[in-house]
């Protein structure tokens, strides 16, 4: 009964603010630039109130490390598309990378509501 | 005899047309993921002066997060309340933030525990999602300015921040 409620929930019309980053636990993979590898990543926008996410990088204990992001690391995404795009790494700081998270970010509109910023971590295993 | 084929291969091709017909696929796959989605708005209520709050009795609105697991255990939420505007007027005085995250719905009566197996510290609320499903969090913000001293007309917005680590 609460997978259908789940399901539900996950299929009804309600979620139309929401953020959804995967794969969850991202593979590092070889690129055909030596010393550089990547994480093959897909970001679904379910917020119309947001366009853009930015993509950082970090070690276990919250540290940036240094990546590129195909097309930018600020990534432009419209309501209900999705984008899928590759972090590249150096292959030295392979054993370094742990998180890979998209975070929302919200424009000052002038209103009075407290909104919202969203942010998913991937973990690198 | 020519006419037989004919029909018959008519007829062979037509049921073979309506059989592609009805074989439409649907394709998917289920894969773990989190999914964080804003299912309140917040809006802060000004019904004393020195203070903002989200509270009903003040005339705000809590703003409230959805956070959807496929799967058990494969993620932490951590709901962050302000502690800082993103927008207001030029403010001269300290503003005392409070703030607290709560469970407000689940899609599993056992997801009510996240209450008490919470961690707290700084303005940020932790929750291991170990049940897979739907939870809401509330988040309630205060704003207190100076010491009883009035807030200066203007726009505000503090943010909250929502995030799903995976663990």
């Amino acid at each position: 009964m609460k997978y259908i409620i789940f399901l539900l929930t996950m299929m009804s019309g309600q979620a139309l603010l929401a953020h959804d980053f995967t794969p969850t636990y991202p593979k590092l993979e070889t690129t055909h630039q030596s010393g550089v590898l990547k994480a093959s990543m897909k970001l679904f926008n379910k917020r119309d109130d947001i366009r853009y996410y930015r993509v950082g990088v970090y070690d276990s204990e919250w540290n940036k490390i240094p990546f590129i992001v195909s097309g930018g690391k600020t990534i432009n995404v419209e309501y209900l598309d999705t984008k899928r795009f590759d972090v590249y790494i150096q292959e030295s700081r392979r054993r370094d990378i742990t998180y890979i998270c998209t975070k929302s970010l919200t424009l000052q509109d002038g209103s009075t509501k407290s909104i919202m910023a969203s942010r998913i971590c991937s973990k690198v295993k | 005899m020519l006419n037989k084929t004919f029909t018959l291969l008519a007829t062979l091709m037509t049921f073979c047309a309506s059989a592609f017909a009805e074989e439409i696929p649907i394709s998917g796959s289920v894969e773990s993921k989190c999914i964080v989605t804003q299912d309140t708005a917040g809006v802060y209520g000004n019904a004393s002066p020195e203070t903002l709050s989200t509270a009903t009795a003040d005339g705000g609105v809590h703003p409230v997060v959805r956070f959807d697991v496929i799967q058990a255990d494969y993620y932490m939420a951590k709901i962050s309340h302000p502690t800082s505007f993103t927008e207001s007027p030029n403010l001269s005085d300290t503003v005392t933030w409070t703030g607290t995250t709560s469970v407000d719905q689940v899609s599993d009566a056992a997801m009510s525990a996240y209450d008490t197996n919470k961690v707290e510290y700084d303005n940020v609320t932790e929750v291991d999602l170990s049940i897979a499903g739907s939870t809401w969090f509330k988040i309630e913000s205060e704003a207190d300015y100076g010491y009883n001293k009035a807030f200066p007309g203007g726009q505000y917005q503090a943010v909250v921040t929502a995030e799903c680590i995976a663990i």
